[in-house]
């Protein structure tokens, strides 16, 4: 039993033998065929390997493709390559960088990366990288204040493009909803820092462009390190804010930290609460705006009452002006009258000696004297002309 | 879209006008009374009207909560 058991895994061992070197003898490749292994091999090893190193040698040939050489400082180096648009950070000997690449043994048997993303590491590298791109942008004039929007009016539907996990997000909730209420906000969720967030947040901005009624697309994030921040400076990202159909505010990092994302934008806040205080009005001073509205237009009308009261009384008080005078004149006017009258009174002459004769001056004809204490009776004797 | 727990919208019945509308329209309301327009016969008429729009603010204020909502998209798979 045990010798037929031994012999049927010699048999084996001999046809596994026996197979393998017919494999063998057939498996011989071309140099190309052999490339692909390799690569096959190496695409399948590593995905998307993440390499960290200095710039050097950096060129551009034919305007197509961009060639450059990383190098650490135990003088290691490994050859880069990748299309010219795919160049999101502006690129100069001596920065260092964090490439995501896949690695390649060329046609013709040379080793390098296949580059798919580039982010500047270090506060030195990030900020080369920013002011030549900085100074591309401008001269482009993506950063012109005549293109930047407002924040549109009725606000009501407000696109988000920040991580739900980051604090900034957080904070953003907090005073938006603290602030103002019946807003629909609707939030994509992205990294906001790292190789891949550049390419989520360009991809959340054309979702908002193309599939969502937002009026607005916030874009924000808090504070954190240079690094943290870089992706705010990739061109990609940029450009594609700066061509956002609806207008865009960012709210990243702190008031000092500047990117290139937030030069673009329409509208800059310093933080990710900034944001939703610019966004959103005070409900607690609108509260106040409405008790003093209110309170005005009552003010409004008690004055125009008053108003038409003082309108009344100054009628009324010409009214009686106007009789007042008439009556003066009246009185004036009858006084007058009296003292003419008063001037032509007999008696007035009588009481100066003078006597009232009536009757026919005639000789022998009896008259009537008055005089101002007694009435008398007088014979004419005698009538003579009288002569001045 | 998800709903972020919590933060569904308060006063659905008042979803025709939105709170900036009802502003608006106080202000405008407010214009009104400052304006060649005005007269002291309307103006009663007006007055409650504002009062009850400046109310219904208030209310609105007070009551009416942001919606925020989670895309279901997952941009982090771009």
């Amino acid at each position: 039993m045990d010798e037929d058991f031994f012999a049927e895994i010699d048999a084996i061992n001999e046809k596994y033998k026996q197979e393998k070197q017919k494999k063998q003898e057939i498996e011989k490749y071309s140099v190309s065929e052999f490339l692909d292994l390799v690569n096959g091999t190496l695409e399948y090893a590593y995905t998307g390997v993440v390499v960290e190193g200095e710039v050097d040698s950096f060129k551009v040939n034919q305007g197509k493709w961009v060639f450059f050489d990383l190098k650490d400082k135990d003088g290691a180096t490994v050859s880069c390559f990748l299309p010219v648009f795919q160049l999101r950070v502006p690129l100069e000997d001596g920065m260092k960088i964090m490439v995501k690449a896949l690695p390649k043994v060329t046609r013709w048997g040379r080793f390098s990366l296949t580059v798919k993303q580039i982010m500047p590491v270090g506060e030195g590298s990030i900020k080369k990288g920013f002011e030549l791109l900085k100074l591309k942008l401008e001269k482009e004039g993506l950063f012109d204040p005549a293109r930047k929007r407002k924040i549109p009016e009725n606000l009501v539907k407000i696109g988000v493009i920040s991580s739900t996990q980051a604090a900034g997000y957080a904070d953003f909730c907090k005073i938006i909803n603290s602030r103002w209420g019946g807003l629909e906000i609707q939030v994509a969720h992205t990294q906001v820092q790292g190789m891949n967030a550049a390419d989520q947040m360009i991809s959340a901005l054309r979702y908002f462009n193309e599939q969502a009624e937002v009026q607005i697309i916030a874009i924000i994030r808090g504070g954190g390190s240079a690094d943290d921040l870089a992706v705010f400076n990739d061109e990609a990202l940029a450009r594609e804010v700066a061509g956002s159909r609806i207008p865009v505010i960012t709210g990243i990092g702190h008031e000092v930290d500047e990117s290139l994302v937030d030069l673009v934008a329409d509208i800059r806040a310093s933080t990710p609460s900034n944001v939703a205080e610019m966004l959103t009005a005070d409900k607690g001073a609108e509260k106040i705006k409405v008790v003093r509205n209110i309170r005005e237009i009552g003010n409004r009308i008690t004055q125009e009452i008053e108003h038409l009261q003082g309108e009344l009384n100054s009628k009324l008080n010409r009214i009686q002006d106007e009789a007042e005078h008439k009556i003066d004149t009246a009185i004036e006017q009858v006084r007058a009258k009296e003292k003419l009258l008063n001037g032509l009174n007999p008696d007035r002459v009588l009481k100066q000696g003078y006597a009232l004769v009536s009757g026919d001056i005639i000789e022998g004809n009896v008259v009537k004297i008055t005089t101002f204490e007694a009435l008398a009776e007088a014979e004419i004797i005698k009538v003579k002309e009288r002569k001045e | 879209m998800t709903k972020v727990k919590g933060q569904r919208k308060g006063n659905t019945m008042e979803e025709k006008k939105s709170i900036s509308d009802k502003i608006k329209e106080l202000d405008m309301a407010v214009d009104w009374f400052y304006s060649d327009e005005f007269s002291l016969d309307t103006a009663t008429e007006k007055y409650k009207s504002a009062i009850k729009l400046a109310k219904e603010i208030e209310t609105d204020l007070d009551s009416l909560k942001n919606e925020i909502t989670v895309i279901q998209k997952d941009f982090t798979k771009e």
